[in-house]
């Protein structure tokens, strides 16, 4: 049975396929699009998905779009309705937004992929979530939690998912809080106060966090009611996103919290001003945690599982599932590669296969290198015809040439094999660097991310010495295998590990084992040998703005322009020739002069 | 050169509205920031040229070229901050949000698929506006001169950009190159027809929704309001037949 998953329109549109139960290839819009959080239908996508398992549209048995389309647009015409007449401004855009495309699904799957429409299906969008986290997740039994900004109307869901015995699996969410209680809109409203791109920057606030004190926590608590039945509701009239989509907070807050940020405006972390905001950060990462950590404390007495399956656009809070994980009673927390709206078309696909109809549970293999392959043959052309220096190596020449490299503070792009499927560069599509200095670490910034200076990079690991470098609790490895969790890294280690500890001593550490992308744990290996230390700077290959490199055309281009030294694709080295050198240095020297925040 | 650098005949007949523009610090913000914008995504979109483009020699050119566009991007996000920082007072519509609406990078041209003649035709006619329009920015903001030599370095890039497309496209297509530019010229033209129809089309669906919004859902409102009133907060069961109907988009 060929199921093609679907996930569109709002951010981070997606397609996944399943083929007889099992995933076969899954990848993001902005992979192929170049168009960061490209949320347009994703007709690339899908054309990749199909070709890639050579089969045409008519082979699919169906096709899941990951959430109900017409319930959604019930919930912002119910909302718009309730705000009356404040709504006036944001209601002809909503309504235009929604009726122009987003609502009629069916018709453009049909049309795009000359479908019958009766092949045609829809899940909740937490069920999406629910089945991205728990189907993939190598687990028998466990609790679901869910949580993102909002689905259809539900925020936050809980549930349990369950393999039986007689092959079948089964997930039932038994309970939901509604929009606009939520926790994803309490945590994106904090990131547009702070003057960062919502759905896009979360994870800003989570690093910024690091830098103040939680000491705005009860004006926090203020925004958010904690209630007896452990739910929570978000108090109105602090909030505007129920009303309009153009700001988030409204006077109260401002009231509540001084003057917001502006994008342009520099975040300072030695003013007030900059302290400020990060205490910010600080407060509603914790408040966000409690709650977190309180409701699956209950959810875990209400199951008594051992198991967590974690799903959402907030299941990426990595300091959150390290709490969770510490706190609640579970012993183990899963959380998928794309917790967010583009793991949803696998989410999507797979609760049709195994929920409507009723298809035995396969195992899903436990990585996330579902995207295209990168073509080594292509960088290799297209270095030669750029007069780059290019090498053929065998691996353990190649391995060995590397970590030589990454020990003499060079910077590599290291493309192997299928992309990731989600956020994380977990390895395949990655820029490592040595993890010692700092002096690596703001070149990376200052050369090629351009990214604010709080902002931490994240280690990677082999899982047999993990322990020895961060402090992983148990169960902590499986939350690390996905860059998932943020754990501390060990005392004595800080200062050789210093431009990847966060300035509160913990790192987003990826745990690697060798099964899932054994080259780069050889490279560890090897980088371990020459220095002591087997840990690497593990950061997603790509320049701020634009989505992490897919095929080797892309990494060649990014290489060129800015300072990466070393490019790798499969057996093929490039290396950066003196005049490229010297020119992506101007290029980076240009855009340190224009770097905006900070 | 010097014909492009006096600028089209529109762009001079337009030159008092432009200068309104940058005679406003906010406006001038707000342009240079939008310019920003458009550079950085035009940069985007030649950078994926690069990447698709089959011809060696064009990958080079178009690398560069999308080199210099992401530059040109940060040097007006530079400078706009810059104003942006200066500036005491602000005006709140210009602080919030996008600073203006437009299309994304190279006028909405999908890159993949194209064919390069096509391709290097649209950029030299893109440039060539391009260079013509900032000549005249250039002598506006006389005043500010930072902005101006911004203006300056930007148009001698374009300059070149303008002339390598074209003997590119002469280079690509020896026969077709004159026939290329027309057409791209119409191609523009009838997608800023298509734009300021959209924009058109736009004005007035609000207009219709906002008269439908005082007109026919207050009854509703009314309603929606006090079914809110009965509605708890808190954990709400789901029904299992919810989760369990595939058809259905409610």
């Amino acid at each position: 049975m060929n199921i093609l998953g679907i996930s569109a329109h709002y951010h981070d549109s997606a397609a996944a396929l399943v083929v007889d139960g099992v995933l076969v290839c899954a990848v993001q819009e902005e992979r192929l699009s170049r168009r960061k959080n490209d949320a347009a239908f994703p007709v690339k996508a899908i054309g990749w998905c199909l070709d890639h398992e050579h089969i045409e549209p008519g082979d699919l048995d169906a096709v899941v779009f990951y959430e109900r389309s017409m319930l959604k647009f019930e919930r912002i015409l119910t909302c718009a309705l309730r705000a009356f007449p404040r709504s006036w401004r944001s209601f002809p855009h909503a309504i235009k937004n929604t009726l122009g495309e987003k609502a009629w699904v069916r018709g453009i799957i049909s049309a795009h992929m000359d479908m019958p429409r009766d092949r045609i299906l829809f899940t909740d969008h937490h069920a999406s979530h629910a089945a991205a986290a728990f189907l993939t997740a190598p687990t028998r039994r466990a609790a679901i939690l869910t949580a993102d900004g909002v689905g259809e109307w539900a925020t936050l869901t809980t549930g349990k998912g369950e393999r039986r015995p007689d092959g079948r699996a089964d997930i039932t969410l038994r309970r939901e809080i509604r929009f606009p209680h939520s926790l994803g809109m309490l945590y994106s409203t904090f990131t547009a106060y702070l003057g960062f791109t919502v759905n896009e920057d979360e994870y800003k606030v989570m690093g910024l966090a690091a830098y103040g004190r939680p000491t705005l926590v009860e004006r926090v608590r203020k925004l958010i009611r904690r209630l007896p039945d452990g739910s929570f509701a978000l108090v109105p009239e602090f909030f505007e996103f129920q009303t309009t989509a153009e700001c988030s907070y409204s006077s109260k807050f401002l009231d509540l919290f001084g003057p917001a940020r502006h994008r342009y405006d520099p975040l300072d972390l030695e003013s007030p001003e900059g302290l400020r905001f990060a205490d910010c950060a600080a407060s509603v990462q914790r408040v966000v945690e409690d709650i977190l950590v309180d409701i699956a404390s209950r959810l875990h007495r209400e199951t008594g599982l051992p198991d967590l399956c974690f799903g959402g656009g907030v299941a990426l809070n990595g300091v959150a599932n390290a709490r969770i994980l510490a706190e609640s009673g579970f012993e183990r927390v899963f959380v998928p590669p794309a917790p967010g709206d583009a793991g949803c078309a696998l989410g999507a696909a797979l609760y049709a296969d195994r929920i409507y109809f009723h298809n035995p549970d396969r195992e899903i293999p436990d990585h996330p290198f579902w995207g295209p392959a990168v073509d080594a043959g292509v960088l290799a052309r297209a270095a030669h015809e750029d007069g780059q220096a290019v090498e053929e190596c065998d691996d353990a020449r190649l391995i060995g040439r590397i970590a030589g490299d990454l020990a003499a503070d060079r910077l590599v792009g290291w493309m192997d094999g299928a992309c990731e499927f989600g956020p994380r560069a977990l390895g395949h599509r990655s820029i490592l660097a040595a993890p010692h200095g700092i002096a690596v670490r703001d070149r990376l910034n200052r050369d090629i991310k351009r990214r604010e200076e709080f902002r931490p990079f994240a280690p990677v690991v082999p899982i047999e010495v993990a322990d020895r470098f961060f402090d992983v609790p148990r169960g902590g490895a499986r939350l690390a295998r996905y860059m998932s969790g943020v754990f501390p890294v060990r005392r004595e280690w800080r200062s050789r590990l210093a431009a990847v500890t966060h300035v509160d001593g913990s790192a987003r550490v990826q745990v690697l084992e060798r099964e899932m992308a054994p080259r780069l744990h050889t490279l560890l290996e090897e980088y371990g040998r020459r220095t002591g230390v087997p840990v690497l700077l593990n950061t997603s290959f790509n320049v701020a703005g634009e989505p992490i490199v897919t095929d080797a055309l892309e990494g060649y281009t990014t290489f060129r322009r800015c300072g990466i030294d070393v490019l790798v694709a499969g057996r093929t080295v490039v290396t950066k020739r003196a005049a490229a050198l010297k020119e992506a240095e101007e290029w980076s020297s240009n855009s340190e002069a224009a770097s905006t925040v900070g | 050169m010097a014909n492009v650098t006096r600028g089209a005949l529109l762009d001079r007949l337009m030159r008092p509205v432009h200068q309104w523009v940058w005679a406003d610090p906010d406006r001038r913000l707000r342009k240079l920031l939008t310019f920003a914008e458009v550079e950085t995504d035009g940069g985007r979109d030649i950078l994926r040229a690069a990447e698709v483009t089959p011809d060696p020699l064009l990958r080079r050119l178009y690398l560069e070229h999308a080199i210099d566009e992401l530059h040109h991007g940060d040097l007006f996000r530079e400078r706009g901050t810059a104003l942006h920082r200066a500036r005491r007072t602000r005006r709140r519509v210009i602080l919030n949000g996008h600073p203006l609406p437009g299309g994304h990078g190279l006028d909405d041209l999908s890159i993949d698929g194209e064919p390069d003649h096509r391709l290097l035709a649209f950029l030299h006619v893109a440039e060539k506006a391009a260079a013509g329009r900032f000549a005249i920015y250039r002598e506006l903001v006389d005043d500010d001169p930072r902005t101006r030599s911004i203006f300056e370095e930007i148009l001698r890039d374009e300059v070149f950009h303008m002339n390598y497309t074209y003997t590119q496209l002469t280079r690509v297509s020896p026969q077709g190159y004159r026939h290329h530019v027309w057409h791209a010229r119409a191609r523009r033209l009838w997608n800023r027809y298509l734009r300021a129809a959209a924009a058109m089309a736009g004005l007035l669906g609000n207009a219709m929704l906002t008269a439908m919004y005082f007109s026919v859902l207050p009854p509703f409102a009314w309603l929606a309001k006090r079914a809110e009133q009965r509605e708890r907060t808190g954990w709400r069961p789901i029904a299992r037949e919810r989760q369990t109907s595939p058809r259905s988009q409610y």
